[in-house]
């Protein structure tokens, strides 16, 4: 919503600067989110009389025309269509001035003649839309002698606030609804001005409500019958056929007008609020509708057929073509404005093309009426026609403004257009909405508001706001309470403490005096599991991985090419095909990630997210199932130090997954084969992936992507993945309890080293577990070497492992350890027919 | 052939003259022991001649062996003079050999990093707790009654329907009821006001969604929710909080204005704005107001929160009295806050989690 400041002024006789009337709407919750001065940077832009006009030597399409600026006279060339004779006047932009759209005015030649300023269009000074032609004083607009500056000629000055308007306030969507506001924010009275005929001339906002003018009077009726100009009688009527969506339906009538461009000062006032000037007939509708913020709709008398409006519901298959010229496709949920045989406008949406206002319109019928909100929005939305009038009626109109907003409109309507208004109007009220009282406790106001307000101080925000305040007869109460009388054009308020707030926002939050609670210790603070989540995302950083967040939807197609779940939860309404199903693992998400960054040049990702998965559920459970996980993609060959690069493997991912676990203070991550992953894990390699334990509590899963997984993701390469069960790893950690402290030995430990030639199938965890757990002496074994190649033949591997021999009561002597080594070496030689080298 | 005390002479002679000047000639710790080893070695020539001493005659060895062993220690001393020498000289040369390079990038683990978002939500969730707050998380999908219901959104609110909601299919399995993704997370809100008794206080951070999807929206973004109900908290306490929370969050300095706004949950509803954290206009060295400035426009301020007395509809759909208790809330977007904190130009680097952002800052 575009509001002027210059109409809001003389609506309430408030006169401060632009920057600090934006202050105080906003402090009220008016939200002023930009301010655009009009009228300024037009120095050297002045009225100019045409003293005459030559043909130009060279050119048929230009002129030469003397003009007198009001200090002298100057020859400029120019080449409008329309340039008056000897005595209209223009705008003239003298040499040395610049227009708003950064032209520099200089002297210069055209086709050969010197031209020494310029005569300006409306669009050139952005003061209108009018640029087939330069802009020409007419007899309607003010007099101005030459040398006027623009800006003061035509009143240009003005401020306008681009306003943020909340659904709750659609009074507000008008400027009268505005000033109300603003007078009650300064604390000034205010009146809904009275509609009168206004003199010609006027401008609006100054002289609209002035004094001195006629008063429109209409006399409300459910029909018209009455002879308008001689031999033409009258008969038009109203029925409403739904009174649900259509409460009240008013209508008047103007005769004998004349459609032609409007006045400057409306076609300026429109422009600078972002409506297009149509004519004087049209934008006579505009002008009430960003006056009352109440939408109201001309017909075209000669094609309102019958004579006679009917509001109903639209018959399934019926279709109406509308003002932008669409034939729509109606349904039973639409409701229409008829004529004696068909529709001729969507209710509050927008009219139809067949009735709408024409050059050729002599007799106007003016709706003004009040619809049901949601009638109209959904109207609105189905049909994809969001409009200024729909905007308004599905926040909802003031049904009681209806007689003076149609009497405003006539009278504009007539005054614009120069016809005259018929006295007889109609008002139709098929239900009436009368204002609410609500009552209002002063202590319960102060309680929610927590700083003391004064009550003839609320008595006097709730008047200002047109409220009705009554003190309550409520027998003994303990506090002032009253009953306040709501107007209808406030549907917002409908509580008490819709009132509490009104009294808050009018004095200002400013006024409040911020406190703090008194501190209640909290029981729970923050839930385990949650902290848990945040010691993985750090320990995961920590451990080289970044973190991404993708979306939750992700492409059925991703969920396939990934091998997971692919009975996935859909949405009902998705965005686009690719973001139609709820993820039912992070593979896709961190796969499509690392896309993204390979793309973008990068040779290698390391990422990971901890985040929700979400699974379908039987229909007795109310939703789907959410899981956590924590995944990571490594992929790439990383830059380790100076050019040593080597692709990330299996041990880089399990060494991710072992640094996380550590920095959680968990025991050694046991990674073992198992093939119950083929149903698990169906994305991993099978003969390079393995099962994730700590302390015998299976987590998770770590391995090379499925070549054909990798592949299908287009992810090139031997990408690496690791999955983690949050809640599963939490559980194991909190079975294994916290790690213990023990008392450092006192006695020196012996190594021993042995390397030998096994089997390539066999696994060196085997080993060393058998080893470690061979002879109470063995406090430790750890695999230091792992050899393939020359010297070993082929199907088998050289380990060597460190051996670390203490006995714990006493210092070991060389021949007890010879002799435990003897027998693990023996063991290593039995069970696993190692040879040793 | 030459008689054995003649040899041992001449031998024990060519020692003596031959050390000194081999170990001065031994530029490095392998000449010098190569050439000790010359002498002094097992096979040394040194080594030798002492074990050729028992050839000699009786009478003369204990003279010879005393002239032997002197040469020996005059070897070894010399030896370990020669070692001393180099590594002095090693020494001196190492404090006049170019310095190494400390540009060289830095060699071990390279921690990653956590996302913008989730340092922010930290953040928030830190400020809050330890004002008091719990903080509650609850599912992503969720029923149309939390998340519009229960806050008394009327039925045909624009926020309600399949424009800006996602809805999620359970026909299939046979769900009676509607479901969606959450729209915000006043759902956690609606739950744990079912679970709890007043009085209490929490905040609830998480992922929520809304059918926006342009070059300022993403169709999914994180929010932190606030509420706290008691027997009389008030629109003074909401603010007492949330400025506490903005100087916590941003700096002492940092001026808060509450304005009025309108959510359907809350009445009176308000918003906080905070002074434009770029052009800092209240700040000492800080910039004209200007609409030039990219982030506030011109204003000064930014919004970065939604707030309000929970409405009493509210209280009634989860069981609680409006007489009885009162309550405010409030609400944020963790992505708004991340951006202006991080200078992020553009919400959707939040979630294309290309690397070169992610390890950008």
């Amino acid at each position: 919503m575009r509001a002027s400041l210059e109409w809001l002024k003389a609506l309430t006789g408030v006169s401060a600067p632009a920057a600090e009337v934006a202050e105080r709407l906003t402090s009220i919750g008016v939200e002023v989110e930009s301010i655009e001065l009009r009228g300024r940077g037009l120095d050297g832009v002045v009225v100019a009389e045409v003293r005459e006009v030559s043909a130009h030597p060279k050119s048929k399409k230009l002129s030469l025309v003397r003009v007198h600026d009001g200090e002298g006279e100057v020859e400029v060339v120019c080449g409008a269509p329309n340039v008056p004779a000897p005595g209209g006047r223009v705008l003239f932009a003298r040499v040395g001035s610049t227009l708003p759209n950064g032209m520099a005015i200089g002297e210069r030649e055209v086709a050969g003649v010197l031209s020494r300023g310029m005569i300006c269009s409306e669009t050139e000074l952005d003061i209108g839309t009018g640029s087939d032609g330069i802009f020409v004083f007419g007899d309607a607009d003010p007099d101005a002698s030459p040398g006027t500056p623009v800006a003061e000629a035509l009143s240009l000055e003005d401020a306008i606030f681009e306003l943020g308007i909340t659904p709750n306030r659609p009074d507000c969507l008008g400027h009268l609804g505005l000033a109300r506001d603003l007078a009650a924010v300064y604390g000034v009275p205010f009146e809904v001005p009275v509609p009168r005929a206004p003199s010609r001339g006027a401008h609006a906002g100054e002289a609209l409500f002035a004094e001195g003018m006629p008063r429109i009077g209409l006399h409300f009726a459910g029909t018209i019958s009455e002879i308008g100009e001689p031999g033409r009688l009258l008969d038009v009527g109203v029925t409403i056929e739904d009174a649900e969506r259509c409460p009240r339906y008013g209508a008047a009538l103007v005769l004998g007008v004349t459609s032609a461009p409007s006045p400057f000062w409306l076609r300026y006032r429109l422009h600078c609020l972002g409506v297009r000037s149509i004519s004087n007939l049209v934008d006579a509708t505009n002008l009430v509708l960003l006056e009352e913020g109440h939408p109201i709709h001309g017909f075209d008398l000669a094609h309102v057929r019958g004579r006679r409006i009917v509001v109903r519901c639209a018959h399934e298959g019926e279709t109406m073509r509308t003002l932008d010229d669409i034939e729509r496709a109606l349904n039973v949920d639409d409701l229409l404005i008829c004529d004696g045989e068909g529709p001729v406008a969507l209710a509050g949406v927008m009219g139809g093309a067949d009735s709408e206002l024409r050059d050729d319109t002599t007799d106007v019928l003016i709706e003004c009426a009040y619809f049901d909100p949601r009638s109209v929005r959904r109207s609105s939305r189905r049909l994809g026609l969001h409009t200024d009038a729909s905007h308004r009626f599905e926040r909802g109109v003031d049904p009681n403004a209806i007689p003076r907003v149609l009497a405003r409109a006539a009278s504009w309507m007539a005054r614009l257009g120069g016809g005259t208004v018929v006295a007889e109007a109609i008002d139709v009220v098929a239900k009436a909405i009368e204002p609410v009282t609500i009552r209002l406790r002063h202590e319960r106001l102060t309680r929610l508001v927590g700083t003391p307000v004064d009550s003839s101080e609320t008595r006097t925000i709730l008047e200002r706001l047109g409220c009705e305040v009554a003190l309550s007869d409520e027998a003994g109460a303990p506090d002032v309470r009253f009953d306040v009388k709501v107007p209808t054009f406030r549907p917002d308020l409908g509580r008490e403490v819709d009132l509490i707030e009104e009294v808050a926002r009018i004095r200002g939050y400013d006024k409040l005096e911020p406190r703090v609670p008194r501190v209640r210790p909290s029981r729970t603070g923050t839930p385990a599991p949650i902290l848990f989540e945040r010691q993985l995302r750090q320990a995961a950083a920590a451990a080289g991985l970044f973190e991404a967040i993708t979306y939750s939807f992700v492409a059925p197609g991703a969920l396939a090419a990934a091998r997971v779940d692919a009975h996935a939860v859909p949405l009902k309404n998705p965005l686009s095909e690719e973001r139609s199903v709820l993820r039912t693992s992070l593979l896709p998400g961190l796969a499509e990630a690392a896309s993204v960054s390979a793309r973008h040049g990068a040779t290698d990702v390391a990422l990971f997210e901890l985040g929700t998965t979400f699974h379908r559920t039987p229909a007795a459970e109310p939703l789907p199932e959410e899981r956590r996980a924590l995944a990571f993609l490594l992929w790439g060959a990383p830059e380790r130090w100076l050019g040593d690069r080597r692709p990330y493997d299996f041990y880089d991912a399990k060494g991710a997954a072992e640094s996380i676990l550590s920095a959680l203070g968990a025991g050694p991550v046991e990674a073992r084969l198992d093939d119950a992953l083929d149903q698990d894990a169906p994305h991993l390699h099978p003969r390079r992936r393995a099962r994730l334990s700590v302390g015998g509590h299976s987590f998770g899963s770590v391995g090379e992507l499925h070549p054909e997984v990798a592949e299908a993701l287009g992810l090139e390469g031997r990408p690496v993945y690791v999955e983690f069960d949050v809640p599963a790893l939490r559980a194991a950690l909190v079975a294994a309890g916290l790690p213990q402290a023990h008392a450092l030995p006192r006695f020196p430990a012996t190594t021993r080293d042995v390397a030998m030639l096994v089997d390539e199938a066999l696994l060196a965890g085997d080993i060393e577990r058998a080893l470690l757990e061979a002879d109470d002496l063995v406090e430790s074994v750890s695999l230091f070497d792992l050899y393939r190649g020359e010297h070993v033949p082929e199907g088998q591997k050289s380990l060597a492992f460190r051996v670390r021999y203490r006995d714990p009561g006493a210092t070991l002597t060389d021949a007890r350890v010879d002799r435990t080594h003897a027998a693990l070496l023996a063991l290593a030689q039995g069970r696993f027919a190692a040879e040793l080298r | 052939m030459s008689d054995p005390v003649t040899r041992f002479e001449e031998g024990l002679a060519r020692v003596t003259d031959a050390f000194g000047p081999a170990f001065a000639e031994a530029h490095d710790e392998h000449a010098l022991r190569t050439a000790n080893a010359r002498f002094a070695g097992p096979q040394g020539e040194l080594t030798v001649l002492m074990k050729s001493m028992r050839e000699l005659p009786g009478d003369r060895r204990r003279e010879f062996g005393q002239a032997a062993n002197a040469v020996k220690q005059a070897v070894t001393e010399a030896f370990e003079q020669g070692l001393l020498r180099l590594a002095q000289l090693a020494r001196a040369a190492e404090m006049s050999a170019p310095a190494l390079d400390p540009t060289l990038p830095g060699r071990g683990v390279r921690p990653g990093r956590l996302h913008a978002i989730t340092r922010v939500r930290d953040e928030l969730v830190d400020i809050f707790a330890s004002l008091g707050f719990d903080v509650a998380e609850g599912p992503e999908v969720d029923l149309y009654d939390y998340n519009f219901d229960k806050l008394g959104f009327p039925p045909d609110h624009p926020a309600t329907d399949m424009q800006d909601t996602f809805f999620v299919t359970r026909e299939e399995d046979g769900a009676p009821a509607t479901t969606l993704l959450r729209a915000h997370t006043s759902t956690v809100q609606v739950r744990e006001m079912l679970r709890r008794k007043p009085p209490f206080a929490i905040v609830s951070p998480g992922a929520v969604y809304r059918r926006d999807d342009d070059a300022t929206h993403s169709p999914m973004f994180f929010q932190i929710e606030g509420l706290m109900v008691d027997e009389d908290v008030s629109l003074s306490d909401l603010m007492g909080v949330l400025t506490l929370f903005v100087k916590r969050l941003l700096g002492d300095d940092v001026p808060v204005r509450f304005r009025p706004s309108y959510f359907p949950f809350v009445e009176p509803g308000g918003e906080v704005d905070v002074g434009c954290t770029l052009c800092r206009p209240w700040a000492e060295g800080g910039a004209e107001r200007s609409a030039a400035c990219g982030v506030c426009k011109g204003t000064g301020w930014l919004e970065v929160l939604g707030c309000g007395m929970v409405h009493p509809v509210v209280f009634e759909n989860v069981g609680y009295d409006p007489e009885q208790v009162t309550g405010f809330a409030f609400g944020m977007g963790i992505d708004r806050i991340a951006m202006l904190r991080y200078g992020v130009p553009n919400i959707k680097l939040l979630y294309e989690n290309d690397i070169r952002f992610l390890s950008g800052f």
